[in-house]
């Protein structure tokens, strides 16, 4: 089979980069293993907020300028990273994902244990205050699932009241929920949220909470709503004269499996072939280093072709780079990988202090060339976190490398294609 | 200083609530005594709780130490009686490799043999059919009775019975200092690291029961025990690759045992000598993994590609002859010391040395001085009468009785608690529905367990429970027991802060062994809890709450000094 474009990884990033060809008529192919880190996302996209050295970053394209010359950012450019972080709001609502935050600047999100973490945009699920602190003289209402225990109130108002708000915690017990406890591992996430987009069983939990509410100046609920689509949101937010807010939960994270959902849709509805549940296993290279084909665990003999091939397989935990005791490997093309030699230095006996192997991945040009053997292959290029150079948990630049490399990794292949 | 008054002088204090010191509770209330245990941390979380969980037969000290073997193979038997739910009755296998003398079997069955354990020489093909993960290539094999044991479930078993008979238990309390009169120990100063309260206890007869501490416990009363810690590495495998324990057929050596264990295996151990101010805090290195891996190997030659969830090391407490300084003649049997003989202080004795085999046995023998001082004529008991758990029904029939459509959580909790687990509320739905999935703990376990158990924390829990001990190693489970804890200590930022350190106590076992799928898994705990949580932003980035908690609901403060 032959594309324009053949991304490996159906992630935020193999996403975005297949939309932004395919939009430019670029004829793509996605191939996903499946799940990808949306899944279990926070809700909310993170760029930049703290340096290497640890000082806080506030204005993300302003820290940047202090990033190493190897980090992504940095190979980008400050220039197109400007352009980039203003066009991402505008990209995601193309594609029917509504996005809240000042690009510019670092917000704060609530996190499933109380804490206010810096974020950069969020899903319109969520919400974004400026300082790490809410209204002293708040008084919330935080509503859980009677029963749901990936979402813990308490936590939420103990953060909450910190800054001095005032919380009261209730469980709704809903008829129709009741069922899922037939088996004893199904109230997760993805399963509430199917149950709460049945209208009737929405209506049941709203006029339970409006029997509840006592003056309170705003709701909180656990984002379990709107698997399908976000309509579920706005209609709850309508339902109640209330503020209503919705908190992150443990994973799976139902707001992030909706975007994941909605931007392949898109890519699809413009024409782009997503094959979900497949593996790329092999990959065929010419003496000059260049990727003649791949070919999957599903096709079997049948390969795919592509002028430009994209690999965007994620980290670890996706596959996409596996640690041996001894190495660390890139597994479809081999390719060269920078990481530090001894095991002893890959990580760090506080599981929260900076983690090396975070930053470890497949080495790449300044145009995000993959580099097999030292050398650079002509037409594959690697972005999001199959990328070394940048610790995306220390420095909280785990979603803007996954959409920055992406943009910029679709624009060298449309300006290839223009050069040709 | 607050003391407590004069109508809680004990007959015995105990320190120490690894098994020793829980079992020689038991057997000092079981006589009738005034008992009370003291721990610095929770029980169980010394060398106890850290070996291989071998139920030995005693074949592997046949040869070499006759008298241990004879020790071993008489607890086997009786643990299999009275301990029914904390023990398996696998066998084992002593393996000959290719590489190893065929002719040391032969020593091996007479000498087994002659200290009272059965052992019979088994065909190896024979033995392959019977445990198809050994090495292929083994020259000859011998089984033998040993099996596996529940190190935490059988001195939780001997905390609840010595609780039973009047026992008084204070976990998270250290003895800081002995209290004299003249040349008698009367009692000890204890400092309560929840409340941070210093108390005064007293008691006509202390027992040292520390494992490896106790030479720094007898210290402070300026007494010297020579002791050499001997730190022991291990790993745990994801998948119970092997239903017989395997072991080699040659003298003991390193990484020579794998003992399967509920849904796991252990391979173990490495034996290295370490100085005695590390003890607090030993830690597992590459090359001792490498040692382990290898060695295991060729015991079972899947474990090559079996994923390893930890690596974890404890310290064994040997004991150097009192004549022999220099720490060359040491003995691994039971070391029974009264002080006042040996040393002039009346009032106080150590128990030491031994194996978590043979605690039963080491408390006997203290439980005995301390009835001969006391002018006591009680018999001991012990190697008769069933533990709580293993009194009625074995975990079978109990699950078996509890049945309904939702047979796992049932199952589980009943080979976790025995016939206690009559008491687990699985009477609803949400009772039963799952916390740890990896472990089938259901929510009414660990509720269970909060209420009845004395949890203090989630490591406490992980130990009753097994929440967080499965291939994720925590990683939703955690954050679902911590609110549950949360809710049932009323403070939810202790709990956040009980959850931090619960994920990087489970790092500290995966980290010796982060590569493959526990380096995947690690990622993914850190994607959600550094990265969803935020947990990796450190406390001056943000205004930290100390974990002051309003009084809502009940407090897990209580007067006085922390006990169970």
């Amino acid at each position: 089979m032959r594309f324009d474009t053949v991304i490996i990884g159906g992630g935020l990033s193999g996403l975005v980069c297949g939309i932004k060809l395919q939009k430019v008529g670029k004829k793509c192919c996605i191939v996903s293993a499946g799940q990808s880190a949306l899944h279990f996302s926070s809700g909310a996209f993170d760029i930049l907020d703290r340096l290497p050295d640890g000082t806080s970053v506030r204005h993300p394209l302003e820290g940047m300028r202090h990033l190493p010359s190897t980090h992504p950012y940095s190979r980008i450019g400050q220039d197109r990273m400007k352009e980039y972080v203003s066009a991402t709001t505008g990209f995601f609502a193309d594609c029917g994902v509504p996005l809240c935050g000042n690009p510019l600047v670092n917000s704060y999100r609530l996190s499933p244990t109380g804490d206010f973490c810096p974020a950069w945009l969020s899903l319109s699920d969520f919400f974004l205050i400026d300082e790490p602190a809410v209204d002293p003289g708040a008084r919330i209402l935080i509503v859980n699932i009677f029963g749901y225990l990936d979402f813990n109130p308490a936590f939420i108002a103990a953060g909450l009241e910190k800054s001095g708000a005032t919380c009261r915690i209730i469980a709704v017990k809903l008829d129709e929920m009741e069922r899922l406890r037939s088996n004893p591992s199904e109230m997760r996430a993805t399963n509430i949220a199917k149950v709460l987009d049945k209208d009737y069983v929405r209506s049941e939990l709203v006029s339970a909470v409006s029997k509840e509410l006592k003056g309170e100046s705003a709701i909180i609920f656990p984002a379990v709503f709107g698997l399908e689509s976000d309509s579920v949101i706005s209609e709850i937010r309508n339902s109640f004269d209330t503020k209503v807010h919705f908190a992150t939960t443990m994973p799976p994270s139902v707001p992030g499996i909706r975007t994941q959902r909605k931007l392949r849709k898109h890519f699809e509805s413009i024409g782009g072939t997503y094959l979900l549940g497949d593996t790329v296993d092999r990959a065929e290279l010419s003496d000059d280093n260049t990727v003649l084909s791949v070919g999957t665990v599903n096709f079997g003999d049948l390969k795919l072709t592509a002028d430009d091939y994209v690999l965007a397989t994620g980290s670890f935990f996706s596959k996409g780079l596996c640690a041996s005791p001894e190495k660390i490997t890139e597994p479809v093309f081999g390719l060269d990988v920078d990481y530090v030699a001894d095991r002893k230095n890959w990580y760090d006996t506080d599981l929260f202090a900076t983690q090396n192997y975070i930053s470890f991945g497949v080495s790449v040009t300044d145009d995000f060339q993959a580099v097999k053997d030292g050398r650079p292959i002509r037409n594959l290029h690697a972005i999001g976190s199959v990328l070394g150079g940048y610790n995306a948990l220390q420095e909280g630049s785990g979603a803007g490398t996954a959409i920055m490399t992406a943009f910029r990794v679709a624009d060298i292949i449309i300006e290839k294609e223009e050069k040709r | 200083m607050k003391t407590v008054s004069n109508d809680s002088v004990y007959d015995v204090i105990i320190i120490g609530g690894g098994a020793t010191g829980a079992g020689t509770a038991r057997d000092c209330a079981l006589r009738g005594l005034k008992v009370l245990l003291i721990e610095r941390h929770d029980i169980a979380t010394g060398a106890t709780g850290r070996n291989h969980g071998l139920l030995h037969s005693g074949a592997r000290y046949a040869v070499t130490d006759r008298e241990s073997a004879e020790e071993c193979i008489k607890e086997n038997m009786i643990l299999k009686k009275i301990a029914r739910h904390c023990v398996e009755k696998t066998d084992g296998f002593f393996l000959t490799l290719p590489e190893d003398d065929l002719g040391y079997q032969k020593t091996f069955i007479e000498a087994c043999r002659a200290a009272g354990i059965e052992a019979e020489a088994v065909d190896p093909k024979e033995a392959l059919i019977a445990e198809p993960s050994a090495n292929p290539t083994i020259t000859g094999a011998v089984r033998v009775p040993d099996g596996s044991v529940d190190p935490f479930r059988l001195t939780s078993a001997n905390i609840i019975d010595a609780k039973l008979h009047g026992a008084h238990i204070l976990v998270y309390s250290e003895v800081t200092d002995f209290i004299f009169d003249n040349d008698r120990v009367v009692g000890v100063k204890v400092r309560d690291h929840v409340s941070g309260e210093e108390t005064n206890r007293y008691g006509n007869i202390i027992v040292n029961a520390a494992g490896i501490w106790g030479a720094g416990i007898v210290r402070k009363a300026g007494i010297s025990i020579n002791m050499f810690p001997a730190k022991g590495s291990l790993l745990i495998f994801g998948h119970r690759v092997n239903n017989v324990v395997l072991n080699r057929c040659r003298k003991p050596a390193n990484a020579d045992i794998l003992v399967p264990g509920d849904t796991i295996c252990v391979i173990g151990t490495t034996s290295d000598r370490v100085p005695y101010d590390t003890i607090d805090d030993m830690r597992v290195t590459p090359e001792e993994v490498d040692l382990l891996l290898s060695e295991g190997m060729k015991l079972a030659p899947s474990l090559e590609h079996t994923r390893i969830i930890r690596a974890y090391a404890g310290v064994r407490p040997l004991v150097a002859m009192d004549d022999d300084p220099s720490g060359r003649n040491i003995s691994r049997g039971i070391v029974l010391l009264d002080h006042e003989t040996r040393d002039g202080v009346k009032g106080l004795i150590s128990i030491t040395g031994g194996k978590l085999m043979t605690y039963r046995l080491m408390a006997e023998m203290a439980t005995d001085l301390v009835c001969a001082k006391l002018g006591v004529s009680a018999k001991c008991v012990t190697a008769t009468e069933p533990l709580p758990g293993s009194r009625n029904d074995s975990p079978e029939e109990i699950s078996d009785r509890m049945s309904s459509v939702y047979a796992n959580p049932m199952r589980s909790s009943a080979g976790r608690h025995g016939d206690m687990a009559k008491s687990i509320s699985h009477d609803t739905e949400y009772d039963l529905s799952l916390v740890c999935e990896c472990e089938d703990v259901s929510l009414g376990e660990v509720e269970y367990a909060i209420e009845n158990l004395d949890v203090h924390n989630l490591v406490d829990l992980r130990r009753r429970t097994r929440v967080g001990m499965g291939t994720c190693q925590g990683e939703l489970c955690a954050c679902r027991a911590a609110g549950l804890l949360a809710k049932a200590h009323g403070c939810a930022s202790k709990a956040v802060a009980d959850l931090r350190n619960f994920m990087n106590e489970r790092w500290k076992g995966m980290y010796p062994v982060s590569w493959g799928e526990t380096l995947r898994e690690n990622e993914y705990t850190l994607w959600v809890y550094a990265g969803v949580c935020g947990m990796n932003r450190k406390s001056e980035d943000k205004p930290e709450a100390k974990s002051e908690c309003k009084s809502k609901g009940k407090s897990v403060k209580k007067e006085g000094n922390h006990e169970i």
